[in-house]
């Protein structure tokens, strides 16, 4: 034992050169690359510092990018966190074992269902001419277009709380799992109801869970593009909408601007993972013991 | 006068009897152990006292209440769980004083309160720290403290010290007899540990396979067995078969063992169980001239050394007898040396054999 | 110990009209998705005027189709590939012999979850802007490596965190094997459960990727997404015969990871109910 530590420090140096593989392709695919956009972003084409890129996002048509983006990550992450806890709450009372295992392999499967054929199979459900726009027409009477449309902000938010939510069931589960039936107990045992046991108990130690559960859903729609772009065309803009026409150059724009963009979604969206990782800590903390 | 009574108690999981019929009344101020193998029923019948388990037959009473029907938050009863369960997002001081937040205890009070047990279980420097910066020693002690803040009627503790480390075992056992004189507070506490048990109660219900194997203070669980099952749960304890060939004599094929006499008559001729301990029993290496007192021959077989106690393997007739013995009282022994084992009466407790 | 609060035998009525909601809400797209692909004309009525495998044979006739199948195949295989290749000996390598690296990998791990795809697109274009790199199937293979690698990392880094990697190791330096024989013949075979779900997570992934292919190759290397996105445009029910084509591939990817997990996971079954 004592030999193969020795072995071991004295390779330490050596023992580094094991991940530079990874390391090198890390940074030539992703970290410079990343560091060369932040640099350009603040940079003229004579190479002089500038903030002139981000002065231009000012016009409305790049703030409403940024708003919408918003609202929808926000409107879809907070429908998901919600409806995601109730209904993950239900698959872990559910009394049958197989029923349980079977709706989290569902929740499993149709939270990578995004992008182009989650978008088009809300454009067949949900369309102008739609299966649930045709029942609402035919059996209850109501008009739901023009007032709605799937192309709308809020036919964005119906299809991406459809990943949202079994994400959200899936993050919220092992939280339910980790609260303890002995604090139930013991909370009953000095006199608390089951309502006063789920506010200053089931709640407060399910918050870190939920907070980290917020922000990722929140980051998984801000970064989302496949399916605002199959299903908003253009009627509705997205920051990353945006920023993908710098790319393919559909719409003409100053590349700066669609760096200082980018730059903007890199910072909101770290600052969720980020928060992630530290709401996710937190939840750990407490159900170490 | 009975304070806490179960009468005729049953609970039964799908059709599996955990509980039979128990019937158990605990003096005021008392600590009463249920001691018992896992799966006996001893921690299911704490849980039917706390409230957390329905019986399905039988009745509870409390102080001449009866209590079979009310809820577990109304019961007064305290609890301290085997996995210590505070709540890990409340301070140590927010934990204490969340039972007698639900009493709408005046704020004053409940600072006064949550002081006094801090003090009581001696880590008043721990008031702000949380669960998760505490040992499970402490943590236990926290459990303790918060289940005693509401002065409760009765405490119940369900292997409270199971998941703790040897060291820490033994202070915190001497310290939960401690406050529980102290607070004269009626208490249940159940334990695999026999030797917990034994040194921690005033009475000891030693329990197997759902019901009542014997009732008894620590000193006649260990010495009088009842039962075959609390003679060998219980320390170790060599058998001797036979049967009755007199008031307090046992023929075993070709020796006889003069008993102590049974507590119930049994008749000549009835198959009986002799229980002797190995510390009861003297090595010699001549037989004892005294008729009344047991002599029988045999074999040194083992020789293993305990420290303490030097136990020893011997070869009666073709059973092993073990004995422990110090060396101080018998010198060296040597294996395969002919020994005599000698043993008054009074350590002879005999028992009709029911197989 | 994960037993859960008081449990009832009987779920609440309550109960069942959520769990009724959400099935609702998961699989009505899906089944509409199939039906639509299936439907001859499905825009006036509730159920479809009637049945037909039409679409298929148009998507299947689609010169574009096949193409763009393979395009996909190449990119997934060859991500499965790379990142194979990169992440099981490193991860090897930091839990045996450099245990001080692993915050930095995980930091490089989580990483890829803050970029979103769009901005990782636009860095990459704009940097390696140089034939024969520039929009190439190569630079779309290297972006879609480093999105799907933490999915990689986390199945292989959970199977050789299961398995004791030092012992086997010097168990089989003491036997006289050196690092190669360790790795292919100890270690490799012991976390293949691990290595295998975390391939197939990548192949699902990366197969339905779009952004990246969209944005760095786009009609220079057509992937499947792009021709169903294509086709959503410009006729809907060959579209959902696509659907369905992706859906099928993204299910049986599913399904053979959870038979993977169950396979690796059984004989050490943690889920016991404690009463």
């Amino acid at each position: 034992m004592p030999k193969g530590r020795n072995l071991r420090r004295r390779k330490r140096w050596t023992a580094w050169l094991g991940i530079v593989p990874v390391l090198v392709f890390c940074f030539a695919i992703e970290i410079v690359p990343i560091m060369m956009m932040v640099r350009g972003s603040v940079i003229d084409s004579k190479g002089n510092f500038t903030l002139a890129n981000y002065a231009s996002l000012g016009i409305p048509l790049y703030v409403n990018s940024f708003i919408n983006s918003i609202k929808l990550s926000s409107l879809s992450a907070l429908i998901g966190t919600a409806l995601g806890t109730l209904i993950g709450y239900v698959i872990y009372r559910w009394p049958l074992n197989r029923v349980r295992e079977a709706l989290i392999t569902l929740s499993d499967v149709t939270t990578n269902f995004a992008g182009a054929p989650l978008a088009f199979a809300f454009i067949i459900i949900l369309g102008s001419t739609g299966i649930v726009t045709q029942f609402f027409l035919q059996y209850l009477n109501i008009k739901i277009y023009p007032e709605f449309s799937v192309y709308s902000l809020w036919g964005l938010v119906l299809a991406y709380v459809y990943f949202q939510l079994p994400l959200m069931v899936l993050l919220i589960i092992p939280a339910f799992t980790g609260l303890r039936k002995e604090w139930f107990e013991s909370a009953q045992n000095l006199g608390a109801s089951s309502f006063q046991f789920w506010r200053r108990i089931g709640l407060p130690v399910l918050t870190p869970s939920l907070v980290s559960g917020l922000v990722l859903l929140f980051a998984n729609a801000f970064g989302a593009y496949a399916t605002a772009y199959t299903l908003t065309g253009s009627s509705l803009t997205l920051a990353t909408i945006q920023i993908g026409f710098t790319v393919t150059g559909e719409v003409r724009h100053d590349p700066g601007i669609g760096l200082a963009m980018a730059l903007i979604s890199l910072l909101i969206m770290g600052s969720c993972i980020a928060s992630y990782q530290w709401a996710t800590r937190a939840a750990r903390r407490w159900s170490s013991r | 006068m009975a304070y806490l009574e179960l009468t005729d108690v049953s609970k039964s999981f799908a059709n599996v009897a955990a509980v039979k019929n128990f019937s158990l009344a605990i003096e005021k101020g008392k600590l009463v152990s249920f001691l018992g193998p896992s799966g006996c029923g001893k921690t299911t019948t704490l849980r039917m006292i706390a409230g957390f388990e329905q019986p399905d037959s039988g009745t509870i009473t409390l102080g001449g209440q009866d209590i079979t029907v009310v809820p577990p938050n109304q019961r007064g009863i305290g609890m301290v769980f085997q996995a210590y369960a505070l709540f890990p997002n409340m301070s140590v001081a927010e934990n204490i004083a969340f039972g007698l937040k639900m009493k709408h205890t005046p704020k004053p009070e409940i600072e006064k309160q949550v002081d006094s047990v801090l003090e009581l279980i001696r880590l008043s420097d721990t008031a702000k720290r949380f669960p998760h910066q505490l040992s499970g020693g402490q943590q236990q002690r926290i459990a303790l403290a918060r289940a005693l803040a509401v002065q409760p009627q009765v405490l119940l503790l369900d292997e409270p010290l199971s998941a703790l480390d040897a060291e820490v075992r033994l202070a915190l056992r001497g310290e939960i007899r401690r406050i529980q004189s102290d607070l004269g507070i009626t208490t249940i506490y159940v334990t695999h540990d026999q030797e917990e048990a034994l040194s921690i109660s005033d009475l000891v219900v030693v329990m197997n396979k759902g019901d009542i194997e014997q009732v008894g203070s620590p000193i006649d669980i260990y010495r009088k067995p009842q039962t075959r099952f609390v003679a060998t749960f219980i320390g170790t304890a060599n058998q001797f078969t036979g049967e009755m060939s007199g008031e307090h004599t046992v023929l075993c094929g070709q020796y006889q063992l003069n008993t102590r006499p049974p507590a119930d008559r049994i008749a000549s001729g009835s198959a009986v169980l002799v229980l002797v301990r190995p510390e009861a029993i003297q090595v010699e290496m001549e037989a004892d001239p005294r008729p009344s007192v047991n002599a029988i021959p045999g074999m040194v077989e083992t020789v293993t050394f305990h420290g303490a106690v030097t136990r020893l393997g011997v070869n009666v007739y073709g059973q092993r007898v073990v004995a422990d013995v110090t060396e101080t009282n018998t010198g060296v022994i040597n294996l395969n040396q002919k020994v005599w084992l000698t043993f008054p009466p009074e350590v002879c407790q005999v028992m009709v054999q029911n197989e | 110990m994960a037993s859960r609060l008081n449990t009832k035998h009987k779920a609440p009525f309550s109960y069942l009209v959520i769990l009724a909601f959400f099935l609702g809400y998961m699989l009505l797209p899906i089944l509409a998705t199939y039906l639509f692909s299936v439907a001859t004309r499905w825009d006036r009525t509730i159920l479809p005027e009637g049945y037909t495998l039409e679409w298929y044979q148009t998507a299947f006739a689609s010169s574009y189709f096949t193409i763009t199948l393979r395009n996909s195949l190449i990119v997934s295989m060859a991500s499965v590939l790379v990142s194979l290749l990169i992440v099981v000996p490193t991860v090897y390598w930091v839990r045996t012999r450099l245990p001080e690296a692993k915050p930095l990998l995980e930091l490089l791990m989580i990483l890829p979850f803050g970029i979103p795809s769009v901005v990782l697109a636009l860095a990459l274009v704009q940097i390696y802007n140089m034939p024969p790199i520039a929009r190439s199937p190569y630079l779309l293979v290297s972006a879609t490596v480093i999105f799907s690698m933490p999915f990689m990392y986390r199945a292989v880094s959970n199977a050789i965190e299961a398995i004791d990697a030092n012992t086997l190791t010097e168990a089989a330096q003491s036997l006289g094997a050196g690092l190669g024989p360790i790795l292919t013949r100890v270690i490799i075979p012991n976390i293949f459960p691990g290595i295998l779900s975390g391939s197939l997570l990548v192949f699902a992934t990366v197969f339905a990727e779009f952004t990246l292919a969209k944005l760095i190759t786009g009609a220079g290397f057509k992937t499947f997404p792009l021709l169903l996105v294509e086709y959503t445009r410009k006729n809907g029910s060959v579209a959902a015969a696509l659907s369905v084509i992706s859906f099928t591939i993204a299910w049986v990817a599913s399904m053979l990871i959870l038979l993977v997990g169950r396979s690796g996971k059984s004989g050490r079954q943690e889920h016991a109910p404690t009463h």
